[in-house]
Parts: C-alpha cells; sequence; structure tokens
C-alpha cells in the first residue's frame, strides 16, 4: 500500500508530498504503518505517539481528508470511510497527483499551526482549559459526596473526552476564525454545568457564552462525526446555547 | 559559550498521575516545575482501565486491604509501606472525588466499587473502565488549577549529580532539538514503568524505564527488578490490555475444548486470582495444547449480557470492535498474557528517598516495596496517589533544608551532553536501533518471559549484552532537529536495554519461584534464602547485585494459595 505523507521540515505549512510503500499485515493501523516508515524507510518522518490503543489522544491526523486517531483507523478500512464531514478547504482541497484508489493520504490536523510534519501546535487548543477554568473549584474534604447513578448518567459522555483535537481539527468554524475556542473546551464547560456536585454551575455558563465561545458555533456538527469517543460536543454546545 | 539553564526548587520527572500528585502537593511553597516527554494527558496513567482500591465498604477495613496486598505480593512487600497504602487508600480516592473524578455509583450515590483478583471484598472503587483516565484528567485540572509549570516533550537525557547530591538535570527540548540544563535542589523520578523491554506489553509505547535507567547511571540502586507483571487478558495481536474488571464483573475464561480451566488453578477465586496466578494458568492452558491457534484463549462476557457490558465495560468493548474486530457482546475475546507492571524500580524507602541525597523516586518508577513480587489489580492508581502525596510532602522537606546547588555541575554535564548528542547523530552507517530493538523485545518475551528457567535466561543475558556491544555503533538515520523522534526513540532504547539486563540477571540470580517471577527449574518458593529484595547498583562498568532484608509484620509469612 502507497501511503502520501504531508512533510514540513520547517514547519509553518505543508511543504512537499513524500510517497512511500507500505508492507500491509492483517490488522494493521495507520499507526503502524507511520512506525515502518519512520524504523525502515525515513527517520526523519515526524508524528507524535503515545498509547495506540486510542486512550491517549496524541495521534490525530488527517488521514485521506478525514480527522482521525491514526492507531484506531485500519488500514484497511481507510478506503470505505466516509465521515459526511461538512467542507472547508483543509478537508476539501487534495494535493495534486493524490490517487485514492491507490495512495492513503496522511497529513498534519488542519486548523492548528504546523510544527513539523505531522505535529501541530496545539498551545491554542491547550489554553483554553485554562482561560475557561476547566477545573472543578471544590475544596478538599474528608467525604465523598453522593451522586445518583442518573445524575452521573448526564456527565458521562462528556467526561470521555480525551481532549484528542479531532474537533477542533474537523471544525469549519475553528478554519476561519482564530478566536474560536473550539467544541472540545466547549463540551468540558457543559460536563462542569451538568455535573451534580459542581457548586457554582453557573460560572461554566458565562465563561463559555463569551463571545469567543458558543455564539460562534454555526452547530455545523463536524465535531460529533470526527469524534472517536462519542462525546458529541456539537450537542453540548447546542445545550449551552439553550440551557 | 553560553548554555542557558533553567532553575527551580524541585523538578518533576514524568506527568502521570505520581508525577502530577507530586507537583500538586509542592506547589503551594515551592517552586515546582514538570519536566515530561509527552503532553501530561498522554501519560499511561491514562490507560489505566479497572479501577482503584480502598477500603470503604462497612464490613472492609485497612487491615483487610493490608493482607490482601501482603498476600498477593508473595509476602515480599514491605508491610510498613503496605500499611500506609491501605490506610490512606480512602483518603487518596475521596480527595480525587472532591477534585471532580466521575466515579461510577451505586443506587444510593456512592462510589461504586467492584471486586477485584486476589481481593476478600468489592474493594475497586471504579469509573467504568476509564478509571486512570478519569483520574488522570481530573488531576490534571487541578495543576492547571493550581498554576503548576510544565516543560511538555522534554525528554531528559541525564541526572547531574556533584559530589554528594542531585544538583539538576539536562534534558532535550524535543521541538527545538536543543540540549538545555535544569538546576534543582530535588528531583523526583515519577516516569512509570518499562514495559516496552518487552515485545509484548499492554504498556504505552513511552514506557521506556527513562527514570529507572536515569538513576542507576548517578549510583541509585534498582530493586526487584525481577518481577514482572504480565497480565493475564490481553487483546490478542495488539496486546491492548482486557481490564481485570471485566472478570470482576463476572467474566469466564474458557480453553479451547471450552473449559472453565481456573477450576484446576485456583479452585476458590477461580477468574479473580491473582494476576500472576492466571496468566501461568493461561500459559499453562496453551502449551499444553488447549488453546487458540497454540495462542491464546478465550474470555467469555456474553453472558453478562448487553446492558451490563455497555455500562461498566464500555471501553473494553471498544477496544475489541476497533482493534480485534470482535463485538464481546456476541463473541468471546481472545487474550493472552503479556508484560503489563513493573513491580521493580529505584530503590526507596516509604518517602520516596533514594540512598543519593537529592534523588526521589514515586510510583511504577519507585520500588518502595508494596507490591513485592506480585501487584494487585487496584494497587497502582492507588499507589500514585497515595505515595505522591507523601513524596511531596518529603522531598518539600528536603528542599527546605538544603541551599541551592553549584549550578556549574549542570552547566558543564549540558556542554558534555550536547557533544555526545551532536556525535550520535553524526555517526553514520552503525547499527540500527529498530533491529536492536526488536530482538531485545523478541529475547525478552521469550526467554525472561511468565516461565522461566536458567539456560534461557543465560542465553538472554548474553544477547542483551550483545545489543548492548551493537548499540555502541548505533546510527539513529539523517533526519532534523525539530521533533526528531528517531533519536528520542533510540535514547530510550539506550535506557531499556540497560534494564533488560537488570531485570534478567535479577531473574538469573532469584533461583526460587515467587509471585510473578517463576522459574521452571527451582518451582519451590524459597524463603530460606530468598524472602529478600535484590538490589542492583551501578559500580564503574559493571551492576552490583545484593539482597536485602525485607520488612515483615503483622502477616505471618504463608503458604499462598486461592
Amino acid at each position: 500500500m502507497m501511503f502520501r505523507i504531508a512533510r514540513s521540515r520547517e514547519g509553518g505549512s505543508i511543504s512537499h508530498y513524500d510517497l512511500y510503500k507500505v508492507d500491509i499485515k492483517k490488522g494493521m493501523t495507520v499507526l503502524d504503518a507511520l512506525f515502518q516508515i519512520q524504523d525502515r524507510m525515513d527517520p526523519s518522518l515526524s508524528f507524535r505517539y503515545s498509547c495506540r490503543g486510542a486512550v491517549c489522544g496524541s495521534c490525530s491526523i488527517l488521514i485521506n481528508k478525514e480527522p482521525r486517531l491514526a492507531c484506531r483507523t485500519q488500514i484497511a478500512d481507510v478506503r470505505k470511510s466516509d465521515m459526511k464531514l461538512k467542507h472547508f478547504a483543509a478537508i476539501s482541497e487534495t494535493p495534486p497527483g493524490w490517487n485514492p484508489d491507490v495512495e492513503i493520504l496522511v497529513e498534519p490536523l488542519p486548523n492548528m499551526p504546523i510544527l513539523k510534519d505531522l505535529v501541530v501546535d496545539m498551545t491554542k487548543f491547550y489554553n483554553a482549559l485554562e482561560s475557561l477554568k476547566l477545573w472543578s473549584d471544590t475544596e478538599d474534604g474528608d467525604t465523598p459526596r453522593t451522586q445518583s447513578p442518573d445524575d452521573r448518567k448526564r456527565i458521562k459522555r462528556y467526561v470521555n473526552c480525551i481532549l484528542c483535537a479531532l474537533c477542533f481539527g474537523s471544525c469549519p468554524v475553528n478554519a476561519e476564525k482564530e478566536e474560536y475556542i473550539g467544541p472540545a473546551a466547549l463540551a468540558k464547560a457543559w460536563r462542569f454545568h451538568e455535573d451534580s456536585r459542581t457548586p457554582d454551575p453557573d460560572r461554566y455558563l458565562k465563561d463559555a457564552s463569551k463571545p469567543e465561545g458558543t455564539p460562534l458555533c454555526d452547530l455545523v456538527m463536524n465535531c460529533v462525526k470526527v469524534c472517536p469517543k462519542d462525546v458529541a460536543p456539537g450537542g453540548a454546545i447546542r445545550k449551552l446555547k439553550n440551557p | 559559550m553560553t548554555i542557558s539553564t533553567f532553575d527551580h526548587d524541585v523538578l518533576v520527572v514524568g506527568a502521570g498521575l505520581s508525577g502530577l500528585r507530586v507537583a500538586i502537593e509542592l506547589s503551594e511553597k515551592f517552586d515546582v516545575a514538570i519536566v515530561t516527554k509527552v503532553h501530561p494527558l498522554r501519560s499511561h496513567s491514562v490507560s489505566a482501565q479497572g479501577g482503584i482500591n480502598a477500603s470503604l465498604g462497612e464490613d472492609d477495613s485497612w487491615e483487610a486491604h493490608a493482607f490482601d496486598t501482603v498476600k498477593g505480593s508473595d509476602y515480599l512487600a514491605d508491610q510498613d509501606v503496605v500499611e500506609i497504602l491501605a490506610k490512606e487508600a480512602p483518603r487518596a480516592v475521596i480527595e480525587n472525588e472532591c477534585w471532580g473524578t466521575a466515579f461510577s455509583r451505586t443506587d444510593d450515590g456512592k462510589i461504586a466499587q467492584r471486586p477485584f483478583g486476589g481481593a476478600a471484598f468489592p474493594r475497586t472503587c471504579y469509573a467504568a473502565d476509564r478509571t486512570g483516565h478519569n483520574l488522570l484528567h481530573t488531576t490534571f485540572e487541578q495543576t492547571l488549577r493550581k498554576g503548576i509549570k510544565f516543560y511538555n516533550e522534554w525528554y531528559v537525557t541525564s541526572l547531574v549529580k556533584s559530589k554528594n547530591r542531585i544538583c539538576g538535570l539536562t534534558a532535550l527540548e524535543i521541538a527545538t532539538g536543543e540540549v538545555h540544563g535544569f538546576t534543582a535542589k530535588a528531583v523526583v523520578l515519577a516516569t512509570g514503568g518499562f514495559g516496552r523491554v518487552y515485545g509484548h506489553s499492554t504498556n504505552a509505547l513511552i514506557n521506556t524505564g527513562d527514570g529507572c535507567a536515569l538513576a542507576l547511571r548517578v549510583g541509585a540502586p534498582l530493586k526487584d527488578m525481577e518481577f514482572v507483571q504480565f497480565h493475564p487478558t490481553c487483546l490478542f495481536g495488539s496486546s491492548i490490555l482486557i481490564t481485570e474488571g471485566a472478570r470482576g464483573e463476572g467474566g469466564y475464561l474458557v480453553n479451547a475444548n471450552g473449559e472453565r480451566f481456573m477450576d484446576k488453578y485456583a479452585p476458590e477465586k477461580m477468574e479473580l486470582a491473582p494476576r500472576d496466578i492466571v496468566a501461568r494458568a493461561i500459559r499453562t492452558e496453551v502449551l499444553e495444547g488447549r488453546g487458540f491457534e497454540n495462542e491464546y484463549v478465550h474470555l467469555d462476557l456474553r453472558h453478562l449480557r448487553k446492558e451490563k457490558i455497555l455500562e461498566r465495560l464500555p471501553g473494553i468493548r471498544e477496544i475489541c470492535i476497533n482493534f480485534a474486530g470482535v463485538d464481546p457482546i456476541d463473541e468471546p475475546i481472545p487474550v493472552q498474557p503479556a508484560q503489563h507492571y513493573s513491580m521493580g524500580g529505584v530503590h526507596t524507602d516509604c518517602f520516596g528517598v533514594t540512598p543519593v541525597k537529592g534523588l526521589f523516586a514515586v510510583g511504577e518508577t519507585s520500588c518502595m516495596s508494596v507490591h513485592g513480587a506480585n501487584r494487585l489489580g487496584g494497587n497502582s492508581l492507588l499507589e500514585t496517589l497515595v505515595f505522591g502525596r507523601i513524596v511531596g510532602k518529603k522531598a518539600g522537606e528536603y528542599t527546605e533544608s538544603v541551599e541551592q546547588p553549584d549550578s556549574s555541575y549542570v552547566g558543564q554535564q549540558t556542554f558534555e551532553m550536547r557533544e555526545r548528542l551532536q556525535k550520535l547523530l553524526l555517526h553514520e552507517g552503525g547499527n540500527s536501533p529498530v533491529d536492536i530493538r526488536e530482538t531485545m523485545g523478541q529475547t525478552m518475551d521469550v526467554l525472561v518471559g511468565v516461565y522461566r528457567k536458567s539456560d534461557a535466561l543465560e542465553a538472554a543475558l548474553k544477547m542483551i549484552r550483545e545489543l548492548k556491544k551493537r548499540f555502541e555503533n548505533v546510527s539513529v538515520g539523517r533526519s532534523d532537529e525539530k521533533f526528531n523522534y528517531a533519536l528520542v526513540r533510540t535514547l530510550e532504547l539506550e535506557n531499556m536495554l540497560e534494564l533488560a539486563e537488570v531485570i534478567t540477571m535479577g531473574a538469573l540470580m532469584r533461583r526460587e519461584s515467587r509471585g510473578a517471577h517463576w522459574r521452571l527449574d527451582y518451582p519451590e518458593r524459597d524463603d530460606t534464602n530468598f524472602l529478600k529484595h535484590s538490589l542492583f547498583t551501578k559500580v564503574e562498568d559493571y551492576i552490583r547485585t545484593e539482597l536485602i532484608d525485607v520488612n515483615l509484620g503483622k502477616f505471618e509469612v504463608k503458604e499462598r494459595t486461592y
């Protein structure tokens, strides 16, 4: 199988694409292929990785124009995938020469500055956690709070977020508006708002409603389609808009 | 010539649960910074599934928890340390609950607890089967709240020591390829385990034992390195962990003849015997021809039914579907043992203090020893939070008691490290790190695995020493300075080769079977000679080995049956 991989040795923008012929075995993932390339063909290829089991959120990239975790993507399934995303430049414009019938296209996650090859600068994504103060303000105590199973169920979907930033990379608004906080952070704000244990739930609502927050979301729902953990950030944003 | 150095009171290496908890403890009074090779949320703590033990139940007690832990350890754990773990457990769990962790709940709203291997009570608190994920994200949130300083994607290349104390460290900024020095009064190693020494491991690819190798090189001893836990149920093929919680919820282990075979190995506890026993049982079934494809057995969850699987084990279902094409609601899961946890580590006391002044270790990196020869499920997350707090306190006390170290040692060593890495990068035409890494993994899998014997271990030791020789002439390959992961992985390999040698030396020296260490040629536990911790110290160019006493206590050393 041929892989066409975006390269950027200096960072900034994709400078060119390199072609690699990868030896495929059954059950192999795109992350396995990237390692085969780094190990056997080109040690200069840079990409992030850690758990290889779809829980750490390191290896978010664009595969055949769809934002995905490399470790969770079986090579055999890539070609038949269609997430039906709403298009914007980074996911609709294809590089010249790419033949989707015989090549898998791998590019860095859109909407973040490229640092080197498939490694992007996630500073802005992470900074939203701090600017929205996405943590619990509860003081230390000696007794655990109670929470009914039903109350826990209300936050279950949102606590599953692994902060992989696939939603951020899939969002047409993030592509256009640099100030937009993005889906993951807003979903996390909803998670704290909805948590029956939160002492001041309105604080999260207020912070999320800042001009660079929920007002910018057009409810495109690409974030829901790409989320590997079924968090459905767009659903949370819809609720944040009409609490 | 100027080389920039960074100054802090305390440096924590690693940003998993242990490292984060240490930093939180220190953040109020000290200038603490965390140096980590991946963003904190990518740390391996995130992968922990099943839960965290605490005797919260009315019928349960810290003594029962301590007893289970000591028995589970095959009596090698230091009982004074186990006592701290068990006593402090409820506090650690409650603290994280108060910080916001979304534990699963009982009908009356309490933190839910499930049965786990080797435990007399359902003692394992959980957040579905994503407990590590929930604890790590919550604890990380609290570090943001406290404004803790992070150096993310910095790889620590060496510890700096003057004649008698730690002065700081050198680290490679992965983004730029530059080496910088860090001066600090104390360094806390919290880099996790060294699972990737093995080819088949549940561990993240980043678990390369960096902290242990760094410690070894500055003369801090490693302890009990031969005790490597093989988790019984890992997904066939990728070795991704299938939590013990799957058996805690009632899953069966079944061989190719359709038999629930655990009745032969642990008639009372069955599937919920401790991990070492279940791993050996599976290996034996396969070796005796009752496995599927001579490789694996089945973990059958189908009788738990859809609703329970979706509620309690959603992550497991997702893993099985994504990585094996199997939906456990409809089909059994193919599983086999794989390396999972490192009971051994940097030799410390119960405060994380190493024999090298100013150097501390905590969590899986350390060996206090709280897990002895075999760790019980649910005790590793617990160890990170309980001892993160304690070690943080101790490192703070130390920091207050000493002067700022002489930064010239750091400057000098940074200069030398730069030269060393440049030379390494310029060396062309040498041996491939990939070949060395793969051979190391296979050697450890086959010769230093679940079942061990002297001729295999000797062959392994010979091979590892040969690989270390080959590494002296290694070439990273042509790359760029920025994000040179080929370089990082080569440096990690160097660390793992050191540890592979020590693990194998320990396995060879320990002529008995205890916990996770099983010698076919010495199948009995030998308390007369080996109710001892093994200690490994680097002295010039060789490793000195010795045995030291175990801290026994109120739990009498007995035969271990389940």
